[in-house]
Protein backbone atom coordinates (compact mmCIF):
# COMPACT_ATOMS: atom_id res chain seq x y z
CA UNK A 1 0.00 0.00 0.00
CA UNK A 2 1.40 3.30 -0.72
CA UNK A 3 1.61 6.23 1.43
CA UNK A 4 -1.29 8.17 -0.31
CA UNK A 5 -3.20 4.96 0.26
CA UNK A 6 -2.36 4.72 3.88
CA UNK A 7 -3.47 7.99 4.28
CA UNK A 8 -6.95 7.17 2.30
CA UNK A 9 -7.68 4.50 4.96
CA UNK A 10 -6.41 6.17 7.94
CA UNK A 11 -8.55 8.89 7.34
CA UNK A 12 -12.16 7.18 6.40
CA UNK A 13 -11.38 4.73 9.59
CA UNK A 14 -11.06 8.17 11.75
CA UNK A 15 -13.89 9.71 10.13
CA UNK A 16 -15.57 6.47 11.05
CA UNK A 17 -14.58 6.21 14.52
CA UNK A 18 -15.12 10.40 15.40
CA UNK A 19 -18.54 10.04 16.88
CA UNK A 20 -17.00 7.47 19.24
CA UNK A 21 -14.08 9.50 19.87
CA UNK A 22 -15.39 12.78 20.96
CA UNK A 23 -18.04 10.62 22.62
CA UNK A 24 -15.06 9.51 24.78
CA UNK A 25 -13.66 12.37 25.43
CA UNK A 26 -16.70 14.38 26.21
CA UNK A 27 -16.85 11.84 28.84
CA UNK A 28 -13.60 12.41 29.96
CA UNK A 29 -13.07 15.89 29.85
CA UNK A 30 -16.51 16.86 30.45
CA UNK A 31 -15.70 19.96 28.65
CA UNK A 32 -16.37 20.51 24.54
CA UNK A 33 -13.39 22.42 23.84
CA UNK A 34 -11.09 20.34 25.50
CA UNK A 35 -12.88 17.29 23.96
CA UNK A 36 -12.12 18.55 20.63
CA UNK A 37 -8.44 19.03 21.41
CA UNK A 38 -7.90 15.69 22.85
CA UNK A 39 -9.59 14.04 19.83
CA UNK A 40 -7.38 16.61 17.46
CA UNK A 41 -4.23 15.28 19.52
CA UNK A 42 -4.89 11.59 19.97
CA UNK A 43 -5.17 11.79 15.74
CA UNK A 44 -2.08 13.61 15.27
CA UNK A 45 -0.26 11.01 17.55
CA UNK A 46 -2.12 8.29 15.80
CA UNK A 47 -0.43 8.84 12.35
CA UNK A 48 2.16 9.48 13.55
CA UNK A 49 2.28 6.13 15.26
CA UNK A 50 0.88 4.18 12.07
CA UNK A 51 3.74 1.90 11.58
CA UNK A 52 2.94 0.34 15.42
CA UNK A 53 -0.79 -0.71 14.39
CA UNK A 54 0.16 -4.29 13.72
CA UNK A 55 -3.54 -5.65 12.97
CA UNK A 56 -6.06 -3.28 10.86
CA UNK A 57 -8.89 -4.85 12.75
CA UNK A 58 -7.59 -3.55 15.84
CA UNK A 59 -7.73 0.01 14.16
CA UNK A 60 -10.70 0.79 17.17
CA UNK A 61 -8.94 -0.72 19.72
CA UNK A 62 -5.52 1.14 19.10
CA UNK A 63 -6.84 4.37 18.71
CA UNK A 64 -8.81 4.69 22.04
CA UNK A 65 -5.82 3.52 23.81
CA UNK A 66 -4.03 6.42 22.44
CA UNK A 67 -7.03 9.34 23.52
CA UNK A 68 -7.06 7.08 26.61
CA UNK A 69 -3.43 7.91 27.12
CA UNK A 70 -2.97 11.16 25.75
CA UNK A 71 -5.89 12.08 28.63
CA UNK A 72 -4.05 10.95 31.06
CA UNK A 73 -0.79 12.44 29.99
CA UNK A 74 -2.24 15.90 28.90
CA UNK A 75 -5.66 16.61 30.55
CA UNK A 76 -6.81 14.36 33.53
CA UNK A 77 -4.62 16.92 35.47
CA UNK A 78 -7.50 19.56 34.88
CA UNK A 79 -10.41 18.28 34.25
CA UNK A 80 -12.62 18.72 37.69
CA UNK A 81 -16.23 16.70 38.04
CA UNK A 82 -17.89 15.40 41.19
CA UNK A 83 -16.56 12.18 42.81
CA UNK A 84 -19.53 10.69 44.48
CA UNK A 85 -17.66 7.26 45.79
CA UNK A 86 -14.07 6.85 46.65
CA UNK A 87 -12.13 4.82 44.89
CA UNK A 88 -11.43 3.15 48.35
CA UNK A 89 -15.11 2.68 49.34
CA UNK A 90 -15.62 0.06 46.30
CA UNK A 91 -11.58 -0.64 45.29
CA UNK A 92 -11.16 -3.17 42.78
CA UNK A 93 -9.38 -5.45 45.26
CA UNK A 94 -12.59 -7.01 47.00
CA UNK A 95 -13.45 -10.11 46.45
CA UNK A 96 -15.62 -11.56 43.83
CA UNK A 97 -17.74 -13.18 45.93
CA UNK A 98 -18.56 -10.00 47.90
CA UNK A 99 -19.48 -8.19 45.28
CA UNK A 100 -21.88 -10.62 43.43
CA UNK A 101 -23.49 -11.10 46.84
CA UNK A 102 -23.75 -6.87 47.22
CA UNK A 103 -26.02 -7.93 43.24
CA UNK A 104 -27.84 -10.45 44.36
CA UNK A 105 -28.65 -8.50 47.81
CA UNK A 106 -29.45 -5.49 45.62
CA UNK A 107 -31.68 -7.07 42.75
CA UNK A 108 -34.84 -7.77 44.97
CA UNK A 109 -34.73 -4.17 45.90
CA UNK A 110 -33.38 -2.35 42.66
CA UNK A 111 -36.43 -4.36 40.90
CA UNK A 112 -38.97 -4.01 42.85
CA UNK A 113 -38.22 -0.16 42.36
CA UNK A 114 -37.16 -0.68 38.71
CA UNK A 115 -39.65 -3.21 37.79
CA UNK A 116 -43.72 -2.23 38.49
CA UNK A 117 -44.49 -1.15 35.64
CA UNK A 118 -40.90 -2.76 34.21
CA UNK A 119 -39.79 0.12 32.26
CA UNK A 120 -41.59 3.30 34.44
CA UNK A 121 -38.39 4.52 35.88
CA UNK A 122 -36.70 4.05 32.68
CA UNK A 123 -39.01 5.93 31.56
CA UNK A 124 -38.76 8.72 33.43
CA UNK A 125 -34.84 9.42 33.11
CA UNK A 126 -33.24 11.68 30.85
CA UNK A 127 -30.07 11.61 28.99
CA UNK A 128 -28.55 14.11 31.32
CA UNK A 129 -29.50 11.53 34.77
CA UNK A 130 -27.48 8.63 32.88
CA UNK A 131 -24.46 10.92 31.90
CA UNK A 132 -24.77 12.43 35.28
CA UNK A 133 -24.35 9.26 36.77
CA UNK A 134 -21.52 8.24 34.28
CA UNK A 135 -19.82 10.81 35.32
CA UNK A 136 -19.98 10.08 39.15
CA UNK A 137 -18.57 7.23 38.52
CA UNK A 138 -14.57 6.15 39.83
CA UNK A 139 -12.49 6.58 36.08
CA UNK A 140 -11.42 3.53 35.96
CA UNK A 141 -14.84 1.87 36.13
CA UNK A 142 -16.33 4.71 33.81
CA UNK A 143 -14.15 4.20 30.90
CA UNK A 144 -14.75 0.68 31.21
CA UNK A 145 -18.34 0.64 31.47
CA UNK A 146 -17.91 3.12 28.44
CA UNK A 147 -15.78 1.31 26.53
CA UNK A 148 -17.93 -1.92 26.73
CA UNK A 149 -21.46 -0.84 26.96
CA UNK A 150 -21.28 2.35 25.25
CA UNK A 151 -18.92 1.53 22.59
CA UNK A 152 -19.15 -1.71 22.04
CA UNK A 153 -16.00 -3.13 22.37
CA UNK A 154 -15.07 -6.68 23.82
CA UNK A 155 -13.38 -7.19 27.28
CA UNK A 156 -10.16 -8.22 24.81
CA UNK A 157 -9.93 -4.87 23.79
CA UNK A 158 -11.16 -2.95 26.51
CA UNK A 159 -8.67 -4.12 28.54
CA UNK A 160 -5.89 -3.69 25.32
CA UNK A 161 -7.32 -0.18 25.37
CA UNK A 162 -6.51 0.48 29.53
CA UNK A 163 -3.64 -1.93 29.17
CA UNK A 164 -4.85 -4.37 31.81
CA UNK A 165 -5.91 -7.82 31.91
CA UNK A 166 -9.52 -8.92 30.87
CA UNK A 167 -10.37 -10.33 34.21
CA UNK A 168 -10.15 -6.53 35.01
CA UNK A 169 -12.56 -5.25 32.96
CA UNK A 170 -14.46 -8.13 34.08
CA UNK A 171 -14.35 -6.76 37.45
CA UNK A 172 -14.87 -3.29 36.42
CA UNK A 173 -17.78 -4.32 34.60
CA UNK A 174 -19.61 -5.69 37.49
CA UNK A 175 -18.29 -3.05 40.13
CA UNK A 176 -19.10 0.01 37.69
CA UNK A 177 -22.37 -1.00 36.90
CA UNK A 178 -22.76 -1.73 40.64
CA UNK A 179 -22.30 1.96 41.36
CA UNK A 180 -24.16 3.23 38.50
CA UNK A 181 -27.13 1.50 39.76
CA UNK A 182 -26.40 3.19 43.12
CA UNK A 183 -26.23 7.22 41.41
CA UNK A 184 -29.26 6.13 39.67
CA UNK A 185 -31.47 5.42 42.42
CA UNK A 186 -29.80 8.47 44.67
CA UNK A 187 -30.54 10.76 41.95
CA UNK A 188 -34.14 9.59 41.12
CA UNK A 189 -34.38 9.87 45.32
CA UNK A 190 -33.47 14.05 45.02
CA UNK A 191 -35.01 14.39 41.67
CA UNK A 192 -38.39 13.32 43.25
CA UNK A 193 -38.53 11.06 40.22
CA UNK A 194 -39.34 7.77 43.33
CA UNK A 195 -40.79 8.77 46.60
CA UNK A 196 -38.25 6.09 48.49
CA UNK A 197 -41.34 4.19 49.97
CA UNK A 198 -40.66 1.80 46.37
CA UNK A 199 -37.78 0.60 48.37
CA UNK A 200 -37.87 0.36 51.93
CA UNK A 201 -34.33 -1.48 53.26
CA UNK A 202 -32.79 -0.61 49.81
CA UNK A 203 -29.14 0.19 50.91
CA UNK A 204 -26.96 -0.02 48.11
CA UNK B 1 -32.64 -20.27 43.92
CA UNK B 2 -32.29 -23.57 42.04
CA UNK B 3 -34.19 -24.21 38.84
CA UNK B 4 -36.46 -26.97 37.81
CA UNK B 5 -34.54 -28.99 35.46
CA UNK B 6 -36.35 -30.19 32.49
CA UNK B 7 -33.68 -30.25 30.34
CA UNK B 8 -31.96 -33.67 30.58
CA UNK B 9 -28.09 -33.46 30.18
CA UNK B 10 -28.12 -29.27 30.98
CA UNK B 11 -26.67 -29.14 34.93
CA UNK B 12 -28.60 -26.65 37.23
CA UNK B 13 -26.93 -23.74 38.25
CA UNK B 14 -28.06 -21.28 41.77
CA UNK B 15 -28.82 -17.82 41.09
CA UNK B 16 -25.67 -16.75 42.80
CA UNK B 17 -23.95 -18.45 39.68
CA UNK B 18 -26.52 -16.78 37.42
CA UNK B 19 -25.94 -13.47 38.77
CA UNK B 20 -22.49 -13.98 39.27
CA UNK B 21 -22.30 -14.73 35.05
CA UNK B 22 -25.12 -12.19 34.17
CA UNK B 23 -22.56 -9.53 32.74
CA UNK B 24 -20.33 -11.94 30.65
CA UNK B 25 -23.52 -13.10 29.66
CA UNK B 26 -25.22 -9.28 28.70
CA UNK B 27 -21.58 -8.10 27.64
CA UNK B 28 -21.62 -11.32 25.20
CA UNK B 29 -17.73 -12.26 26.72
CA UNK B 30 -20.37 -15.77 28.05
CA UNK B 31 -18.57 -17.82 25.14
CA UNK B 32 -18.62 -21.44 26.17
CA UNK B 33 -21.64 -22.89 25.09
CA UNK B 34 -21.96 -25.33 27.93
CA UNK B 35 -22.11 -22.13 30.23
CA UNK B 36 -24.17 -20.44 27.79
CA UNK B 37 -26.67 -23.07 28.01
CA UNK B 38 -26.55 -23.63 31.71
CA UNK B 39 -27.23 -19.88 32.47
CA UNK B 40 -29.99 -19.43 29.52
CA UNK B 41 -31.77 -22.70 31.34
CA UNK B 42 -31.84 -20.61 34.75
CA UNK B 43 -33.59 -18.07 33.18
CA UNK B 44 -35.67 -19.70 31.80
CA UNK B 45 -36.96 -21.18 34.88
CA UNK B 46 -36.10 -18.31 37.75
CA UNK B 47 -38.49 -15.45 37.19
CA UNK B 48 -35.75 -13.38 39.73
CA UNK B 49 -33.22 -13.63 37.58
CA UNK B 50 -35.09 -13.22 34.29
CA UNK B 51 -35.74 -9.79 35.32
CA UNK B 52 -32.89 -8.59 36.72
CA UNK B 53 -31.35 -9.67 32.85
CA UNK B 54 -34.15 -7.80 31.57
CA UNK B 55 -33.77 -4.63 33.80
CA UNK B 56 -29.87 -4.85 33.29
CA UNK B 57 -30.28 -5.46 29.67
CA UNK B 58 -32.58 -2.10 29.78
CA UNK B 59 -30.49 -0.23 32.00
CA UNK B 60 -27.19 -1.11 29.17
CA UNK B 61 -29.15 0.47 26.16
CA UNK B 62 -30.02 3.78 28.26
CA UNK B 63 -26.48 3.97 28.66
CA UNK B 64 -25.65 3.13 25.20
CA UNK B 65 -27.83 5.43 23.65
CA UNK B 66 -27.07 8.38 26.44
CA UNK B 67 -23.72 8.14 25.91
CA UNK B 68 -23.34 8.78 22.18
CA UNK B 69 -22.44 11.71 20.67
CA UNK B 70 -22.19 13.50 17.34
CA UNK B 71 -19.04 15.17 16.79
CA UNK B 72 -19.65 19.19 16.15
CA UNK B 73 -18.89 20.05 12.63
CA UNK B 74 -15.49 22.30 13.20
CA UNK B 75 -14.32 19.17 14.68
CA UNK B 76 -14.25 17.20 11.34
CA UNK B 77 -13.69 20.01 9.85
CA UNK B 78 -10.34 20.80 11.53
CA UNK B 79 -9.49 17.04 11.43
CA UNK B 80 -9.94 17.42 7.95
CA UNK B 81 -7.22 19.98 7.67
CA UNK B 82 -5.12 18.16 10.00
CA UNK B 83 -4.84 15.10 8.42
CA UNK B 84 -4.43 16.35 4.80
CA UNK B 85 -1.51 18.19 6.16
CA UNK B 86 -0.05 15.16 7.64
Amino acid sequence: MSDADVKTWFSQNIEGCLDSLYGLAMRLTRNGADAEDLVSESVAKAWSAIGTLDERDRFRPWLFRILHNCYISDYRKKSVRPVAYSYDDFSEEGEEDDITALLIKQSADFLTWWGNPEREFANKLLREDILSAIEKLPEAFRVAVLLVNAEGLSYDEAAEVLGVPPGTIRSRMKRGRTLLQKALWEHALEAGLVTGNEMKGYKP
Amino acid sequence: MKSGNDKPGIEEIDCMEAINGLYAYLDGEMKDPETLAKFEHHLEHCQSCYSRTQLETALGQLINKSAKDTAPEKLQTRLKKLIQGL
